[in-house]
């Protein structure tokens, strides 16, 4: 047990290292979602009143396009400096590699949402200290890398690679976006737990049966 | 190759006609007219049918996408990718006589109700689905990549479909019926589910075998090639 | 019988789609025979090559 615990860490912390060394994935992407947040508040006009029916949307359309952006690299990095094939040799069972991706693609957007939510808060005048709101973006980037990761290992290996991400990730974390959407409005009116429960329970859940899926699957995946 | 199972085809050809031609009746002269929605309600026979078929043909991929996974038989896989090909165009329908339906009874083209909207996803993830297979470098991964896909997005609707009820019962819905279903219209809705039921096993049946020669003939053109 | 049209566009929208899939699945089984037609052709040649 402890073997597979240090195997995923290594292949976490690799990526980690080479992610510190250049920034380049986190930097373009922080860059793309506050571009997302401005473009977005201009499209709904910048009206004062109405605000907080359209904030929500736009936190979470600037987080879950920022994902899918930051999730095709996870496997692109591999693939492009040809060590797919040497991960794949490495004699670890796929679901090793699997939550070592899994826990780099994770820490990478939760980098992500720590930045750009307190922007976002300020942006739009709301209180800064919203712990409810934490565990709904932590319950939701769990969902997204769950099948984010799974999906990069697809992509990355199809001729149309960058659009065929979004096109697979997007229809599936539907539920996961429906769910954080509405469990944002409450917290940003400053509701109680009670609002929120059910919508937790669906990411929960989500979260849960898509970690379990995505790695008995994965290994068809990497295969030859 | 088609020898020994020219007999239930056969069957299932004719069975497959005679049901329709029933279907077309019952629709159209034997049930009487909903007197709360007129006649435009008579899309209903048909659009339930097409969505559960759709439905079902989804299931089939699920379960051949498990299957080939578990053996690589490529007869299974035929018959996943034929059933997702069908899925898809019988979810089209479903999204063009939705509609179609609501327009004069509701006055809007689109409501994001659970039934809809789930039929909307259900149509991106097998669009993805094929599109996979398409883009794939070789044949195999393509089947094998479409494989975790049809299980991944199978395992979503669910999921989907209750998110979306959920979001849908904080807003009025529209309902559909002011009644509920008298039998006339349960009976004509059943033989309308059979008759599309049919229509599906005889077009994947077709469809798996078109699939499996296809792939045989590759291999041949492969091995002549060297 | 208002909304006719709606009914007509319906059930004609159906058909259309399904019979169109129906010719789709036609033109592929074609290709398909044109294909092992080449095939067979080819594997006769060798055979009488080989005869040779």
């Amino acid at each position: 047990m402890n073997k597979l615990f240090i195997r995923i860490l290594v292949i976490f912390w690799k990526d980690m290292l080479t992610e510190l060394r250049t920034k380049e994935v986190i930097t373009s992407v922080l860059v793309f979602a506050l571009l997302v947040l401005v473009i977005f508040n201009f499209a709904f006009g910048m009206r004062a009143d109405g605000m907080e029916f359209v904030a929500p949307g736009i936190l979470w359309v600037a987080l879950t396009f920022g994902g899918v952006l930051g999730f095709n690299r996870i496997f692109a990095v591999e693939k492009e400096n040809s060590r797919l094939e040497g991960l794949m040799l490495c004699p670890v069972d796929r679901a090793v590699i699997y939550w070592g991706k899994l826990a780099g693609g994770f820490t990478f957007m939760l980098a992500v949402a720590i930045v750009i939510t307190p922007i976002f808060l300020a942006l739009f005048n709301l209180p800064l200290f919203l712990p409810k709101l934490a565990l709904i973006i932590v319950l939701a980037i769990i969902g997204f890398a769950a099948v984010g990761t799974l999906f990069s290992a697809v992509a990355v290996n199809t001729r149309a690679r960058d659009i065929m991400l979004p096109i697979l990730f997007l229809p599936v974390v539907v539920p996961v976006v429906i769910a954080a959407v509405k469990a944002t409005v409450p917290v940003l009116a400053g509701k109680s737990w009670g609002d929120i429960l059910t919508w937790l329970q669906i990411m929960i859940a989500f979260d849960i049966i898509y970690l379990v899926v995505a790695t008995l699957v994965f290994e068809f995946v990497l295969e030859e | 190759m088609n020898g020994k199972h020219s007999l239930r085809n056969n069957i299932l050809l004719g069975l497959g006609f005679a049901l329709m031609v029933a279907a077309l009746y019952m629709v159209f002269i034997y049930v009487p007219t909903d007197k709360y929605t007129g006649i435009v309600q008579r899309i209903f026979y048909f659009h339930v049918p097409v969505a559960w078929v759709s439905f079902l043909a989804f299931f089939i991929t699920f379960v051949f996408s498990i299957l080939y996974l578990w053996k690589r038989e490529v007869k299974w896989d035929a018959i996943a990718c034929t059933s997702a090909e069908i899925g898809v165009v019988f979810t089209t329908l479903v999204l063009i006589t939705g509609p179609i339906w609501a327009k004069p009874v509701w006055g809007v083209w689109w409501t994001w109700d659970a039934r809809l909207t789930t039929s909307l996803v259900l149509w991106l993830i097998y669009v993805a689905y094929l599109l996979v297979r398409n883009f794939a470098t070789e044949p195999a991964r393509g089947a094998r990549f479409s494989a975790v896909i049809g299980i991944v997005g199978f395992i979503d609707v669910p999921i989907v479909f209750l998110t979306v009820n959920l979001w849908r019962t904080q807003h009025p819905t529209a309902i559909i019926f002011e009644g509920g279903l008298t039998t006339p219209m349960l009976i004509t809705l059943l033989v309308c589910i059979a008759a599309f039921t049919v229509l599906y096993v005889l077009l994947t049946i077709q469809g798996a075998n078109l699939k499996s020669m296809e792939t045989d003939v590759n291999r041949l053109r492969n091995t002549q090639a060297e | 019988m208002e909304n006719l049209g709606y009914l007509f566009a319906a059930y004609t929208i159906i058909w259309a789609v399904v019979f169109g899939y129906v010719l789709f699945m036609h033109r592929k089984q074609k290709k398909l025979q044109q294909q092992i037609d080449l095939l067979r052709e080819s594997v006769d040649e060798w055979k009488t090559m080989d005869d040779k």
